[in-house]
């Protein structure tokens, strides 16, 4: 009786689920291919591609003027990596620190973690108040910078350490008692075991950079990261060039996770795969 | 100069718990050595300072003459093997017997002659390009042997090799490794928890409890002479009966049990005011037909609870007036032993030069 009931509440909750998650992207993306003279919402008046156009600047004498996101897509793209690497790094390097307890790591475990639980706009306020009294020029290559790295650096320390809690130690161990030196033994014995979690760990801090906002909005100057100039567009009037410009990143996005994806499995079937032939 | 040396080292863990205290230890090169005891009592602890993995907190342990008490593992003339095998799961069988060689910058031909050699040698070459967690327990405790030995360690340490293997593999490999160890000549010193294991493989036995040696012996003087009662209880073929009234001659000592005086030899010390055991291995003790001859010594009489025949030999269940219950095995070719049969009554005779007098803990 109960299985009755629970599975097609369980279907209609998924049902539910994935109607939330694609639901806006699916009315953004139709939207997107609105005419040239309709708005940003239905009814569709004709079918076409005039908005990706006016995108790229291909539609000249049009009203409405370009939307203005090259330079703060190349920002964001930049701001993203540097995030990446430096986060994933940090991440590595405090996940390995904290495989044996030392005096005060249970203090210190909660100051990492901290980053991702603070609201972000308390700490874009408080690092604009800082850099005021300070007298440093407000970047996003610098304080936004900064905190991008505060906040996506517990991702990567998070994954990490859970990663290593299941890493067996008597490993390394051989490979120390084999004569090999410690640096050696992490990069030919540790690393390429703990590899896929580096690479999600690369993933979370990427996009968790890419559409930070409220961290950003106080602290990137005047040059505007991607989603701020996005919201910038949004307090005149909203055309489909925004809903064009949306689809165009969600593409972005799925290919970085596809690429994901593809390391993932490879370096997995790396660890399984090998003559299958001869087992048979 | 001994291969191994350890002198009176100790280890206490950051929270508290003291693993290992006192250990004084000397094994010769060749020598095969075996730390047993019961789970915790610090054997792994012990090894893990030895290879280097753990600091030590007390003494020194030399190795080869040279202390290495501050060296690190990397650079200690050891090899570890674990009971996890510990191999590197991203490499290839033949890859992980030659990572030692290739990280330390071996010639290319050197390294491969001797790679193939040991594949050969250990029955791996057919598997030399498989995955090693495609193989059977076995073959990959082969491999990580293969690996600890290809760079030619002083000294190769075993930490519970056998545990992860089913019976009959274990006394596969164990007879591989006594074999090896005969033909390399490198110095093993082995852990394990069962006392079989360690009196069969070893030249010499180190019985260890609560972190400290109880007794260090060939496994013929640790299984016919034990020191201690811990080792007695610990050696699991002993029959132990215990005693008071202590009588000392020049002849020999005994001491009054619940089944009459039993005779035997001290090897310590048993006026410590403690108690009195009197430890016979099984194999020492006699069974016979209930007789009226009162005048042999050590004879205890008792009544045959179960009778199992298991092909050649044939074990005997006695229990005894107090309660006791002891194991005896006897070859069943004996047509007057088999008559035997269970509820009969039954003289059990412990030989004196065989029985142990060993004084309890108080
Ligand atoms: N890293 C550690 N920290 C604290 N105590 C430990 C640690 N490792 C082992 N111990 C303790 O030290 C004692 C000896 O352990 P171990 O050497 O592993 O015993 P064995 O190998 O004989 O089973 C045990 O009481 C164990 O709980
Ligand atoms: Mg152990």
């Amino acid at each position: 009786m109960e299985s009755r009931l629970l599975k097609p509440a369980l279907a209609v909750y998924l049902g539910l689920f994935l109607l939330f998650l694609y639901g806006p992207m699916i009315v953004m993306a139709i939207l997107s291919f609105q005419g040239p003279t309709g708005g940003p919402q239905f009814p569709i008046v004709e079918w076409s591609t005039y908005w990706y156009q006016h995108l790229f600047g291909q539609i000249s004498g049009s009203r409405v003027s370009q939307l203005p996101v090259g330079e703060s897509l190349i920002r964001s793209l930049v701001l993203a990596v540097m995030t990446t690497i430096v986060s994933t790094v940090l991440g590595v390097m405090a996940a390995q620190a904290f495989r044996t307890r030392f005096a005060g790591s249970g203090p210190i475990f909660y100051l990492f973690v901290l980053g991702m639980i603070v609201p972000g706009v308390l700490v874009g306020l408080g690092m604009a108040l800082l850099s005021n009294m300070l007298g440093i020029d407000r970047a996003w290559w610098s304080t936004s910078f900064v905190l991008h790295v505060v906040y996506t650096f517990p991702f990567a320390f998070l994954v990490m350490l859970a990663i290593f809690n299941r890493f067996d130690r008597s490993v390394e161990e051989a490979s120390l008692s084999l004569g090999v030196s410690p640096a050696e033994t992490f990069r030919r014995v540790t690393f390429p075991m703990i590899f896929p979690g580096v690479l999600s760990a690369m993933l979370f801090s990427f996009t968790l950079s890419y559409d930070e906002f409220s961290r950003t909005l106080f602290t990137s100057g005047p040059r505007l990261t991607l989603p701020l100039s996005i919201y910038g567009t949004f307090s005149v009037e909203i055309y489909p060039n925004v809903f064009a410009f949306g689809v165009l990143t969600t593409v972005f996005s799925f290919t970085l996770l596809a690429i994901y994806g593809l390391l993932m499995m490879r370096s997995v079937a790396r660890n399984n795969q090998q003559f299958k032939g001869q087992e048979a | 100069m001994h291969d191994l040396e350890l002198i009176r080292v100790g280890k206490t863990y950051p929270d508290g718990t003291v693993a290992v205290s006192e250990f004084d230890l000397q094994v010769s090169p060749g020598e095969f050595v075996a730390f047993v005891g019961p789970s915790g009592c610090g054997k792994s602890t012990t090894l893990r300072m030895v290879a280097g993995f753990e600091a030590i907190t007390h003494g020194d342990i030399i190795i080869k003459g040279k202390n290495v008490s501050a060296i690190p593992a990397e650079k200690r003339p050891t090899s570890m093997i674990f009971q996890n095998y510990a191999l590197f799961p991203h490499m290839n069988v033949r890859d992980n017997i030659a990572f030692g060689l290739d990280v330390k910058g071996v010639p290319r031909k050197e390294r491969d002659a001797k790679v193939d050699r040991i594949l050969d040698m250990f029955d791996l070459s057919q598997f030399a390009d498989r995955k090693a967690d495609r193989l059977s327990g076995g073959q990959r405790q082969r491999i990580a042997l293969a690996r600890g030995l290809v760079v030619e360690p002083e000294i190769l340490l075993l930490d519970e090799p056998l545990g992860a293997l089913d019976a009959n593999l274990r006394r596969v490999i164990q007879n591989e490794l006594k074999l090896l160890q005969r033909e390399l000549g490198i110095t093993f010193v082995f852990v394990t928890h069962a006392q079989d294991e360690a009196l069969g493989l070893s030249d010499r036995v180190i019985v260890m409890n609560n972190g400290q040696v109880e007794q260090i012996g060939r496994p013929e003087e640790i299984y016919g002479s034990p020191m201690t009662e811990f080792v007695a209880r610990f050696i699991g073929a002993n029959a132990i009966f215990e005693g008071r009234d202590l009588e000392r001659a020049a002849t020999g000592h005994s001491v009054l049990t619940d089944h009459g005086r039993i005779a035997g030899h001290a090897s310590s010390d048993l006026g410590g005011g403690g108690g009195i055991i009197a430890a016979v291995p099984a194999e020492a003790i006699s069974i016979g037909p209930r007789t009226r001859d009162e005048s042999v010594p050590n004879r205890i009489h008792g009544t045959i609870a179960t009778k199992h025949r298991i092909g050649s030999i044939c074990r005997f269940k006695v229990s005894l007036s107090n309660g006791q219950a002891i194991d005896v095995e006897t070859a069943s070719r004996d047509p007057h032993l088999m008559a035997l049969a269970v509820g009969d009554h039954v003289d059990l005779d412990c030989p004196p030069e065989r029985v142990s007098l060993l004084p309890t803990r108080p």
